[in-house]
C-alpha cells in the first residue's frame, strides 16, 4: 500500500469523524412540549416573549437570573428562567432562540439570541417627516 | 408630481456608469477570452484591455457619484437615506458607503478592479486567460448592483434608487408631497459602526477577498492552457499576499470583536468569523502545496484543487452571511437583500467551472510518478496542507448546520456549546501544525539524512520542552490537550527563532517564512493562553441563595454593584462612582483600587465601558478594557436601568412608587428589589372583635415571609376583609424596607390571592450589574498577528525578486 493511500483513509477517517460529531454535539429545535417530554435534555426553542406578562429581574438578589414568560412557536406558553443578566431592551424582541432545558416545570435557560427589529440595516422601514407630522410605517 | 429640490442628475450618472461597468466587464471577458482561446490573439487582448480599463474607470465612476451623493445629504436617494443623515460625524462617510449590502459589494468590485490593473501590468503572457477569469468575476459582481427586472426577477440591488420610488416606500404618505425633501432627514449609520473599525476593517477584509480571486485566475488559466508546471511561480507572490491581508482582515474582525463588541474574548465561533476563517485555512494550505509544486514539480493537482476551493469557500462564505440564512444561529449576518439567488447561481457557475476544467485536464497532468520520501520537506509540508484543509472542513460543516437543514429537511440545531465542540476538534488540528511548523524549515526538498536533521532540532526541541514543563507546574495545569498544544507552539517559535539565527543568520531579506511562522506559532500560544487562563472575577461573593426556585445556577459571572459601593474583585476591590451621558452613549465610570501594604485603598485606574442607547438595533453595550503588559482587564455592563436618573426628587424618597401586582398561590415568590416574599399561609383566625366585624363577616390574613438579603426572615400580615357586601384591605408595611402590602383579591376557582406590592422611591439606588474579565499574555497574540504580517510581507518581496 502506498503511504498515499494510508494519508486519504486517514484523511476520511478523521473527516467522518468530523460530521459524526457535529451530529451528535447538534441539538434540536423543539417546542415546549417536547423539552417537558424529555426533561434534563438540552434543547433550542424558538418563540417570542409574552409582552403582556411580568419579567422579573432582581440584581440586588441575584445578578445572574431573569424570568419572563415565552410562547413557542406552536403558541404554548411557559415559564422561562435565564442564567444570566437580562439582556439589554429585551421588552422589543421580535424573536427568542433559547437553548436550554425542562427542569421542574420551568424552562431553564443558557442561552438567548434575540432578535430585534431591523438588525443591521435591513427590516422594518420608517420614514419620519417632520414639520408638518407625517407618519409612515411599513 | 413636480417634486421641490431633488438632484436626479447623481442618480442618471451613476446608472449610467453601472450599465457601462456591467458592459464593459462582459465585453473584456468575451475579448480577452478570444484573445487567449489559441495562440495569443493581440487585436483581441488590445480589445479586451481597453475595455477593462472601461470598466475600471466606470468603477471609480460609481464611487465618485455615491460619495457625492453621501457628502451632500441627497436624501432623496434611498441608500444615501438609509445610511446617513445630517447629524452624524463627517468622517464616518466611510462607514456609511460600506454599511448597506451595495455599498460592500462596489468595495468588493473596487478592489477586483484595483487587482485586475496590476495583473495587466505584471501577468506578461499570463494576461489574455488569468484577465479572462478576472473579468468574468467582475460580470458577476456588477451585476449584483444592477437592480434590473428582467421578465419579475430583480437582477441586483441598485444602490442610486430614488427613495420614493424604492419598492418599500411605493404608495407612502410623502411621496405625495411635492416638497418632502425639505422635511425629511436620512435614518443615519448605525451608533455601533460608528467606530474606527468600521472605518478600516470592510475594506480590509474585502481586499482579502478580492486577493483570492489572482491565484484562482492563475490555476484555471494554467490547466486552461495546459501549462501545469508553469503557473505556481507568478502565482506564489500573489498567494502569500492573499494569505497575510485576507489573515489580517480575519484577526482584525477579532481584535474589533474584543475591544468593542460584547463577546467576552477575540473568538467565539460564531458563524460570520468562521465564515471569513475558513477560506483563509484553506488559502494558507493552497499556498504551501504551490510551494511544493513549484520546487518538485509535484502535487499540481492538489495545488489547483486547494487554490480554486479557496476561492469558492469565500463565495460560499459570502451566500452564508448575505443570504440570511445563518438568520437562527447569528446575530452578526446580513438579512437577504434578495440577491440569495443570484449569489448562488455565481457560487454554482464557478464550482461547474472549477470541476469541467479540472475532469477534462485531468488526464494531461503527468503523474506524480514516485512517492515522496517520508524524510522530505514535501511530504510533511503537503501533511500540514491536509491537516489545514481537515481543520477548514471540520469548522465549515458545523457552520452549514442551517445550509443542511434548507437542503435536507432536517431539524437540527448548532451545537449546544460551540467553544467546547470546536475546540475539541481544533485543538489536535493546531498541536499537529505547530509541530509541523517547527520541523518544516529544518528538512530539505527530497530528502534528508536524518540524524542531521536530529541534530539540528535537538536543541529547540529541548528548549521547547523546559519552557513547557515549568509553565506546565507553575500553573498546575492538568489539561493534557492544552499542555500539548503549548508545547507545540512553544516548539514552533524557539525552533524557527533558532533557524532564523543559525541557519538564515539574521539576513532579513530571506527570513519571511521564519519571522511568519514565529509570529503563528506566537498567535496560537496566546490565543491559548489568554483564553484557557482567562479568569471570570466579578464572582458573585454575598447575595441570597435562590434555592426556593428550584433552579441551580451553575453561571454566576455578573455580578451587582450599587453607586459608591466597593466589592473585592481578584487583586482589585471595584466601585461604581459615576454615569454620564454624551448623545446616545451612557458611560459608567468603573474605579479600580489597590490595597497597599498599609491598608490604603489606592485608585490603579478607572474604566468607561459604556452603553449605547441604539435605536436602529437595541441597546447595545461595549466593554472597556485596561491594557497592561502581561494581562488585560476587561469590563463589560450586563445591565444598567437606563431610564434617565430622576434629580431632586430624591429629597425624601419616602414615596410609594406604582405597585408591583401578583397572584399568589400558597409557596409563590415575588420580589421587591431588596428582598423575596414568599406566601407562606392563608389565616383565617384573626381576631374579629379588634375590627369590628360581625358573625358572617370574613376575614383572611396573608401571612409573608420576607427574606432579606442578609438572610434573615420577617413577616407581614395584610388582612382582606368582607364586610357584609364591601370589601376591605388592610395594609402592612415593613418600614425598615421601605415595603408596604395590599391583600387585594381572593380567587377561590385556583386558590390564588392578589398582593399589591409597594416599594418607597428611596429603594430605587443606582447600580449596575457587570462582568469583569482578566486574560493574561493577550499582547502574545497580538505581537504574533504583526510577525505574521511583516513575515509575510518579506517573504511576498522575495518571491517578487525571484520571479
Amino acid at each position: 500500500m502506498k503511504k498515499t493511500h494510508i494519508v486519504g483513509i486517514l484523511i476520511i477517517a478523521v473527516a467522518i469523524g468530523a460530521i459524526v460529531s457535529t451530529i451528535q454535539d447538534s441539538s434540536t429545535y423543539a417546542s415546549f412540549a417536547q423539552a417537558k417530554d424529555n426533561p434534563e435534555i438540552e434543547f433550542h426553542v424558538i418563540g417570542e416573549l409574552n409582552k403582556e406578562k411580568e419579567m422579573d429581574y432582581n440584581p440586588e438578589i441575584n445578578p445572574n437570573m431573569f424570568s419572563f414568560y415565552a410562547f413557542d412557536k406552536e403558541g404554548e406558553e411557559y415559564k422561562v428562567v435565564f442564567n444570566g443578566t437580562k439582556p439589554q431592551d429585551f421588552e422589543r424582541s421580535e424573536q427568542l432562540v433559547m437553548l436550554g432545558s425542562v427542569q421542574e416545570d420551568v424552562f431553564v435557560c443558557s442561552k438567548i439570541l434575540m432578535k430585534c427589529p431591523s438588525k443591521y440595516n435591513d427590516g422594518q422601514e420608517e420614514v419620519i417627516v417632520t414639520a408638518n407630522a407625517v407618519e409612515a410605517n411599513s | 408630481m413636480d417634486y421641490i429640490g431633488e438632484d436626479l442628475i447623481p442618480g442618471m450618472l451613476g446608472n449610467f456608469f453601472l450599465a457601462l461597468s456591467f458592459s464593459a466587464a462582459l465585453l473584456a471577458t468575451v475579448a480577452y477570452y478570444l484573445s487567449a482561446r489559441g495562440s495569443v490573439d493581440e487585436g483581441w487582448r488590445k480589445i479586451g484591455r481597453t475595455a477593462f480599463r472601461i470598466h475600471g474607470l466606470s468603477v471609480i465612476g460609481i464611487f465618485a457619484v455615491l460619495f457625492y451623493m453621501l457628502l451632500n445629504h441627497l436624501f432623496e436617494y434611498h441608500y444615501v437615506w438609509q445610511h446617513s443623515n445630517t447629524e452624524m460625524p463627517m468622517r464616518y462617510i466611510f462607514s456609511c458607503f460600506w454599511e448597506g449590502q451595495e455599498g460592500s459589494f462596489m468595495l468588493w468590485t473596487f478592489w477586483n478592479m484595483v487587482l485586475g490593473n496590476i495583473l495587466i501590468k505584471t501577468a506578461k503572457d499570463w494576461e489574455g486567460p488569468t484577465m479572462t477569469v478576472v473579468s468574468s468575476v467582475q460580470v458577476f459582481l456588477s451585476s449584483m448592483l444592477l437592480g434590473l427586472i428582467i421578465m419579475d426577477y430583480k437582477l441586483g440591488s441598485n444602490p442610486f434608487i430614488l427613495l420614493r420610488e424604492h419598492p418599500d416606500m411605493v404608495n407612502m404618505p410623502f411621496t405625495k408631497i411635492a416638497d418632502y425633501l425639505s422635511r425629511i432627514d436620512g435614518r443615519g449609520l448605525n451608533p455601533i459602526l460608528q467606530n474606527y473599525w468600521m472605518i478600516i476593517h470592510p475594506p480590509t477584509l474585502f481586499l482579502g477577498f478580492s486577493s483570492v480571486m489572482i491565484p484562482f485566475a492563475y490555476a484555471i488559466a494554467g490547466f486552461w492552457k495546459k501549462r501545469f508546471n508553469d503557473w505556481q511561480k507568478p502565482t506564489l507572490p500573489w498567494a502569500f499576499f492573499s494569505v497575510m491581508i485576507l489573515g489580517t482582515g480575519v484577526l482584525m474582525g477579532g481584535a474589533w470583536a474584543y475591544e468593542a463588541l460584547s463577546f467576552g474574548g477575540f473568538w467565539a465561533w460564531d458563524p460570520v468569523e468562521n465564515a471569513s476563517l475558513v477560506p483563509w485555512l484553506t488559502l494558507v494550505a493552497a499556498a504551501h502545496v504551490i510551494l511544493i509544486s513549484r520546487n518538485t514539480g509535484k502535487s499540481v493537482k492538489t495545488a489547483f484543487l486547494l487554490t480554486t476551493v479557496s476561492f469558492a469557500l469565500i463565495l460560499y462564505s459570502t451566500f452564508l452571511t448575505r443570504s440570511g440564512i445563518l438568520g437562527d444561529t447569528s446575530v452578526h449576518a446580513f438579512t437577504d437583500l434578495g440577491m440569495s439567488g443570484q449569489l448562488l447561481v455565481y457560487l454554482i457557475f464557478y464550482c461547474v467551472l472549477i470541476l469541467a476544467i479540472f475532469i477534462t485536464r485531468w488526464k494531461h497532468v503527468s503523474g506524480d510518478g514516485k512517492e515522496d520520501s517520508i524524510n522530505s520537506r514535501e511530504f510533511w509540508m503537503f501533511i500540514g496542507a491536509l491537516v489545514l484543509l481537515i481543520s477548514a472542513f471540520q469548522i465549515i460543516f458545523s457552520t452549514s448546520i442551517p445550509v443542511i437543514n434548507t437542503v435536507f429537511g432536517s431539524n437540527l440545531a448548532p451545537p449546544a456549546d460551540p467553544i467546547i465542540h470546536y475546540n475539541s476538534w481544533q485543538v489536535p488540528f493546531a498541536i499537529i501544525v505547530g509541530f509541523l511548523i517547527g520541523i518544516g524549515q529544518y528538512l530539505k526538498y527530497k530528502g534528508n539524512d536524518i540524524s542531521k536533521f536530529w541534530k539540528k532540532i535537538r536543541l529547540s526541541l529541548l528548549i521547547a520542552t523546559v519552557i513547557s514543563a515549568t509553565v506546565a507546574i507553575l500553573t498546575s495545569n492538568t489539561n493534557y490537550h492544552y499542555i500539548l498544544l503549548f508545547f507545540s507552539s512553544t516548539f514552533a517559535v524557539v525552533a524557527n527563532i533558532n533557524y532564523f539565527i543559525r541557519i538564515v543568520k539574521g539576513k532579513i531579506y530571506k527570513s519571511g517564512s521564519s519571522i511568519a511562522h514565529i509570529g503563528f506559532g506566537f498567535i496560537m500560544m496566546g490565543a491559548l493562553v489568554s483564553t484557557s487562563m482567562s479568569k471570570v472575577i466579578s464572582q458573585n461573593s454575598s447575595g441570597v441563595d435562590v434555592k426556593v426556585l428550584g433552579a441551580d445556577f451553575s453561571n454566576n459571572e455578573n455580578i451587582m454593584l450599587f453607586k459608591n459601593d466597593t466589592l473585592q474583585m481578584g487583586d482589585y476591590y471595584v466601585s461604581y462612582s459615576n454615569r454620564k451621558q454624551e448623545g446616545v452613549n451612557i458611560y459608567f465610570d468603573i474605579d479600580y483600587y489597590k490595597k497597599s501594604e498599609s491598608g490604603e485603598y489606592i485608585k490603579a485606574f478607572t474604566l468607561q465601558p459604556l452603553v449605547q442607547l441604539n435605536k436602529t438595533m437595541g441597546n447595545v453595550a461595549e466593554p472597556d478594557t485596561r491594557h497592561f503588559l502581561t494581562k488585560d482587564i476587561y469590563t463589560h455592563i450586563t445591565y444598567a436601568d437606563l431610564s434617565p436618573q430622576e434629580k431632586g426628587a430624591e429629597g425624601t424618597g419616602n414615596e410609594y412608587m406604582k405597585p408591583k401586582i401578583k397572584m399568589l398561590a400558597l409557596g409563590d415568590t415575588m420580589f421587591s428589589s431588596n428582598a423575596i416574599i414568599i406566601l407562606h399561609q392563608l389565616n383565617t383566625s384573626v381576631e374579629k372583635e379588634k375590627y369590628k366585624l360581625e358573625e358572617n363577616d370574613i376575614i383572611v390574613g396573608a401571612e409573608l415571609h420576607i427574606l432579606k438579603i442578609n438572610g434573615d426572615v420577617i413577616s407581614a400580615n395584610p388582612l382582606y376583609i368582607i364586610r357584609k357586601m364591601t370589601v376591605e384591605s388592610v395594609p402592612d408595611s415593613i418600614p425598615d424596607l421601605g415595603l408596604k402590602f395590599l391583600f387585594t383579591k381572593i380567587e377561590p376557582e385556583s386558590g390564588k390571592i392578589e398582593i399589591h406590592l409597594y416599594e418607597r422611591q428611596g429603594n430605587k439606588k443606582d447600580f449596575v450589574v457587570m462582568k469583569a474579565i482578566i486574560f493574561p499574555f493577550i499582547n502574545i497574540l497580538w505581537m504574533g498577528c504583526i510577525f505574521l504580517i511583516i513575515g509575510s510581507m518579506l517573504a511576498i518581496r522575495q518571491r517578487i525578486k525571484t520571479s
